[in-house]
């Protein structure tokens, strides 16, 4: 199997969890937490394996990697102050 | 000169600059009127002088692009244009037409004018910057389409640039964006909403790509960086300009009486319309770092890169300062937004369209580049009108943070008026530099008739 | 070549450098919608929560699959031109676009409901953020669409090579954005709560 198939079953498994997750309507912070964690590593997988980031300089790959980490950190500290409110 | 029919954009260079001139001693008029309110009352009352100052930019940055548009479209098409006859008479027709309207503003009162000119038929005047009566916005429409005829046919007729072909897209959109002046709805609110589609969609969409088209043609020849760079840099650049500033007319909509997604509309798209000027600095430092030659016109280099400097730091970063919606709740027409106005104005269009006439003028004129002493006259113009631009910028950013405080964001607000005499040294600051600005304008126009020994073409 | 010398290169990703500016403009616009809609939540859990539960989840996950699925196909579609194969890659290109029509039509009939249970941007701040953020993100689909369009015909017509491909990369580079964007966007707006 290509590299690239394994990263595509993974990613809909991935999806998969989250949709679970969805249908059986669960909230709180962990799981929030857990949403979020998903989505980076999902999006982390797109951009290294599908966009080819993996194999760029590392001003590349902080670029991304900052940006999907600064973007699901802060959905993150948005949550937690729309919970302890 | 490569081909004859580049020559009708000499008599629109002279004319813009002419009109530039007018558009700044209105100015200091107005800024004067701003601290002494009955200056030359009644023969010119302030509301006057303001319009006569905005509408003179407005045609004045018209016959930039019009002229710039007959220099650069044969040059990109490789082909003389279609009718250089029909743009000669469109010149004077658009002259005559500014100059009477100019007078109609000077010589009758304003409701006056209007109902002179029929604006009962089709009430359209009486708008900010489209204050210009039926018959000459009528007029304008006329000069448009014959002005847009001759330059598509001829990049139809001969080879097709992306520099021509962007260009074409903002003087089209221009065109298209200026009919909703003609849309004057009974409800102010429901005005205000189309009125924007006038303005800001010219400035901060179709006339950006304008700029970008002008820019990159100065650039390809003053550096001669390879056209394929350049004209990727110029793909991203209006393509960003047109994500961010076509959504980005929210940030006009707050709190005049538009529904409230506007407000997050506009501030996450107005938030980034700096980015496209940011790039354009980027693309014009980076484009004359990698020169592959030394153009003897040094003066248009420095217009050039000035452009790309100061319409970030006018239309980018002064535009940011009030963008967010929060933000624009406390400074909504004050001062703020003058200074925004006057940097953006002038780093943006007015140095554009000087980059192409510094450019393409020694050429009209049968050189290469004018004399050394021209440039240097040149050179010195560009510093002082850019330093008092920045100054002026800055005494008004200064005016409106003081009116914010004390008219706005206070629990003891004071009334507007007694706010504008608190801050009436920041006015006379103004006025100061604003003659420093005018002397530069004069150095400028002088350069054209310094002496010395040229280049030839 | 050693491999700190591999390390020093500058290398760059795949496709025009251009399309990268261009790709990283776009992931700030889409960021700080992201963020906005995050914080505006905050202020309005509860409302944020009960009108979440009235979207239509399933039409989200099946789109999470096919678009997934079609960038699986456009890196298909990369690595059959980095062999030379252009009718495979035009092929596995014409799959993606094929799955990009998917996600449209499944977007359409949930924005059709949507629409026809009379919510719009006015309905509250929740729907405003959801159909802002969702019809945003649907003119890149479609924009995407018309770019691996472009890349698919002239593939067809055997413009690129192993050699030389820029083309399909920058199309498929673009794809993937779309794709990405939307990994984020439906666990925020349809799941998280």
């Amino acid at each position: 199997m290509r590299p690239c198939t394994r990263i595509w079953l993974l990613l809909i498994a991935l999806s998969g969890v989250t949709y679970g997750i969805g249908e059986a309507g669960l909230g709180g912070k962990a799981v929030v937490a857990t949403l979020l964690a998903i989505s980076l590593v999902k999006s982390q997988l797109v951009a290294g394996f599908f966009m080819g980031l993996r194999r760029t300089s590392f001003m590349w790959r902080a670029i991304m990697g900052g940006y999907l980490v600064v973007v699901c950190g802060m959905i993150g500290v948005a949550y937690w102050l729309g919970a302890v409110r | 000169m490569q081909y004859q029919s580049q020559a009708v954009a000499k008599p629109y260079f002279i004319a813009a600059i002419g009109l530039f001139v007018g558009q700044i001693l209105f100015g200091l008029i107005m800024g004067y009127q701003y601290v002494v309110g009955d200056f030359l009352f009644p023969a010119l009352p302030f509301n006057v002088a303001r319009m006569v100052h905005t509408n003179l930019l407005i045609v004045w940055l018209l016959f930039g692009f019009m002229g710039a548009a007959y220099y650069m479209i044969p040059e990109e098409s490789e082909t003389e244009l279609v009718s250089p006859g029909l743009a000669k008479l469109m010149f004077w027709i658009f002259l005559i037409a500014g100059a009477l309207t100019i007078v109609g503003y000077l010589a009758v009162p304003y409701a006056t004018l209007a109902k002179m000119t029929g604006n009962d038929i089709l009430p359209t005047m009486g708008r900010e910057f489209l204050e210009q009566p039926l018959i000459t916005k009528a007029g304008i429409v006329v000069v448009a389409l014959a002005f847009l005829f001759n330059i598509t046919l001829t990049v139809l007729k001969g080879r097709k640039t992306s520099v021509s072909l962007v260009l074409l897209l903002g003087l089209w959109g221009l065109a298209v964006f200026f009919l909703f002046s003609f849309y004057n709805p009974a409800n102010l609110v429901v005005d205000k909403y189309y009125w924007w589609w006038v303005v800001h969609l010219w400035v901060e969409g179709v006339w950006e790509l304008i700029l970008g088209a002008l820019l990159a043609f100065v650039l390809i020849k003053v550096t001669g960086v390879d056209r394929e760079v350049i004209e990727k840099w110029l793909y991203i650049i209006i393509a960003m300009t047109l994500i961010t500033g076509i959504i980005g007319t929210g940030h006009h909509y707050y709190w005049i009486g538009t529904p409230e997604y506007w407000q997050w509309f506009g501030s996450v798209f107005s938030a980034l319309e700096p980015i496209p000027f940011f790039m354009m600095t980027v693309f014009a430092f980076n484009m004359v770092n990698r020169r592959r030659r030394e153009h003897p016109n040094k003066a248009a280099t420095l217009w050039a890169l000035g452009t790309g400097v100061m319409a970030f730091l006018g239309a980018g970063v002064w535009g940011f300062l009030h963008t967010l919606a929060p933000v624009n709740y406390y400074t909504h027409g004050t001062q703020i937004t003058a200074a925004h106005g006057h940097m953006a104005f002038y780093g943006a269009y007015v140095l554009v369209v000087l980059t192409i006439i510094s450019y393409a003028m020694p050429i009209l004129r049968g050189r290469a580049a004018n004399s050394e002493r021209a440039q240097v006259m040149e050179m010195w113009a560009f510093w002082l009108m850019t330093v008092a631009m920045v100054f002026i910028t800055l005494f008004l950013t200064a005016a409106g943070i003081l009116q914010v405080w004390l008219q706005r964001a206070t629990d003891t607000p004071l009334p507007f008026m007694a706010v504008q005499e608190k801050i009436a040294l920041f006015y006379w600051l103004r006025e100061a530099t604003g003659v420093v600005f005018l002397i530069g304008l004069i150095v400028y126009v002088l350069s054209f008739f310094a002496k010395g020994e040229t280049k030839a073409a | 070549m050693s491999d700190t010398q591999t390390l020093a290169l500058p290398r760059n990703p795949p496709g025009d450098l251009a399309i990268w500016f261009f790709i990283f403009a776009e992931l700030l616009a889409f960021g700080i919608f992201f963020l906005a809609y995050a914080f505006a939540r905050a202020k309005n859990v509860e409302l944020f929560n009960q009108s979440q539960l009235l979207l239509n989840r399933e039409s989200g996950m099946v789109n999470t699959l096919v678009l997934i699925t079609s960038s699986y196909f456009v890196v298909r579609a990369v690595a059959a031109i980095r062999e030379g194969f252009s009718q495979v890659c035009a092929r596995w290109l014409l799959g993606a676009i094929g799955l990009g029509g998917v996600f449209v039509a499944v977007k359409l009939a949930e924005f059709h409901a949507k629409f026809a249970a009379g919510i719009s941007l006015h309905t509250n701040t929740f729907y405003m953020f959801y159909l802002s953020l969702t019809i945003f993100h649907f003119m890149h689909v479609l924009m995407g669409m018309v770019i691996l369009g472009f890349v698919a015909v002239k593939a067809r017509r055997g413009g690129y090579s192993a050699d030389s491909h820029t083309g399909v990369e920058t199309g498929a580079s673009y794809w993937h954005m779309v794709d990405l964007v939307w990994l984020i966007l439906f666990p925020l707006v349809y799941v998280i709560r």
